[in-house]
């Protein structure tokens, strides 16, 4: 929520979200130098991530709540390109819905756009060279992706409310527990989605994944295997 | 879903003739008075002026704004009831136990946190206020002003495009699984859920490859030209806004010793 975060810690996290967005700008032109056919298909990527984002998800506790969906993004894309969509995607929500801020918008990026995705892309590529099962494996990138968002928020926050009897741990403390309550079965529920969206993917569209390297042929022939 | 998206009342909204760059400044200058307002008096003049402003000037009917500002404030009074009781110092005002936990409100927190639900309610209304009266046409334009690179700006301009059609097709389908029942039911929603996740994305996926075949047939190069319409900059307006923001920030200098609890 826009004005929520003090300064000077809204200055603080667009500062260190700035080195991060510098990158994926770079990635991102470099991409779109060598295959002019890219831009189209991160902005349908982009777009999905939004709307992603504005669904809400069928949780346990009846109350509803959004997913980050930048998993999905950082296994298709990598960590950094995510950001920059992550970016784009915050300009909207904030501008189109209302949601977030401007001034908050740097800890946004960091926690949804770097932390999430970065720690996802690594796992993900980690637990492909382990050779763990596919959507075990997409369904880790994205739990631990929508689940390390909001440590990460939660930390953010703890640094600028530290309590007032044990300071930083103990605030933090506090955040974990009120986002734990609502978010580790929404981090469950959206890792099963994600892994069944790709479910759905391999079944119809397999050829995009295998170009962007998110499968190898090898992998796809396995699964179709074992599917058949 | 969110069917309702601020752009549908920025593009027939009253200052959409008046200069983009004008409305941004007027609007993130307010934003960061309210951050930087060290009492809790300011932003919530800001909060009203903005009311009167999106109300008055650019035309947003009144029920319309009330709503969208339930939905800050709700968010707001929920985290402020958090750094009420997290916080300290000063005279302890009011204490409850909860799971043997024993929750302690007292002055300074208090006043922290009618300040951050002043700050955050002040500039949500500021934020309204540039996402109600701006089109998103106008942001890019401001964008390419301030040299932001052109992949940037292009991406910006071709996810706004897309955001439309996919709303769009996630209500067909999401009203197509309604109706048949694919809702009733936690594990029915998950399957429901994933199933329309992934045939959006593998739609969605095949209009970015059609736009691309369009594009070509159209000598695409990897640039996007669009033609902006300039509005000159009116002294009038540049004044009102040069003092309302002079006028917040004195405000903000004269009241910053004006709390709940001294």
């Amino acid at each position: 929520m826009e004005g929520f975060l003090p300064s000077p810690w809204w200055q603080f996290w667009w500062l260190v979200s700035l080195p991060f967005l510098a990158l994926g700008l770079y990635q991102l032109r470099k991409i779109v130098r060598e295959r002019r056919e890219a831009l189209p298909l991160l902005a349908v990527a982009g777009a999905f991530v939004f709307v992603l984002s504005s669904l809400k998800l069928p949780s346990v506790t009846g109350s509803c709540s959004h997913p980050t969906g930048t998993g999905l993004s950082a296994v298709l894309f990598g960590g950094f390109v995510t950001s920059v969509l992550a970016l784009i995607v915050l300009i909207y929500q904030a501008l189109l819905l209302a949601h977030g801020g401007i001034t908050t918008m740097g800890a946004n990026v960091f926690s949804m756009g770097v932390a999430g995705p970065l720690v996802a892309w690594i796992l993900y590529r980690a637990g492909k060279q382990v050779n763990l099962n596919t959507f075990v494996n997409i369904f880790i990138a994205a739990f631990i992706a929508d689940l390390f968002t909001y440590v990460v928020t939660s930390f953010q926050l703890a640094l600028a409310f530290p309590a007032a009897e044990g300071g930083l741990l103990s605030s933090f403390a506090a955040f974990m527990a009120i986002f734990a309550l609502t978010q580790v079965p929404l981090a469950i529920v959206e890792g099963v989605i994600v892994a069944l969206t790709f479910k759905y993917i391999i079944d119809v569209r397999p050829d995009i994944l295998v170009k962007l390297d998110v499968l190898t042929q090898n992998t796809l022939n396995r699964l179709k295997e074992a599917a058949a | 879903m969110d069917e309702h998206l601020l752009d549908d009342l920025a593009l027939n909204n009253g200052l959409k003739e008046v200069d983009s760059r004008l409305k941004l400044l007027l609007g993130l200058g307010a934003i960061l008075i309210c951050v930087f307002s060290p009492s809790p008096v300011t932003p919530l003049i800001i909060a009203a002026s903005m009311a009167l402003i999106i109300v008055g000037l650019a035309e947003i009917p009144p029920q319309e704004y009330a709503r969208l500002l339930l939905i800050p404030v709700a968010f707001a009074v929920t985290s402020c009831i958090v750094i009420l009781f997290l916080s300290g110092g000063g005279e302890p005002l009011y204490t409850v136990s909860v799971l043997g936990f024993t929750l302690t409100a007292t002055t300074a927190s208090a006043n922290l946190s009618l300040l951050l639900m002043a700050r955050t309610f002040g500039a949500m209304s500021a934020l309204f206020f540039i996402a109600l009266s701006t089109p998103m046409i106008q942001v890019f334009s401001v964008m390419k002003d301030l040299r932001l690179p052109q992949e940037f700006i292009d991406l910006s301009m071709l996810i706004y495009r897309f955001i439309f059609i996919f709303i769009g097709e996630a209500i067909a389908i999401h009203n197509a699984q309604v109706m048949r029942n694919g809702y009733a039911g936690f594990r029915k929603s998950v399957d429901a859920l994933s199933m329309l996740c992934g045939s959006l994305f593998i739609r969605a996926w095949g209009r970015g490859e059609e736009m691309l075949i369009a594009m070509d047939a159209r000598c695409y190069d990897g640039k996007f030209e669009t033609g902006t319409e300039e509005h000159p900059v009116s002294l009038l307006s540049l004044a009102a806004v040069g003092s309302y923001l002079a006028g917040c920030s004195i405000l903000s200098l004269l009241f910053s010793g004006a709390v709940l609890f001294p």
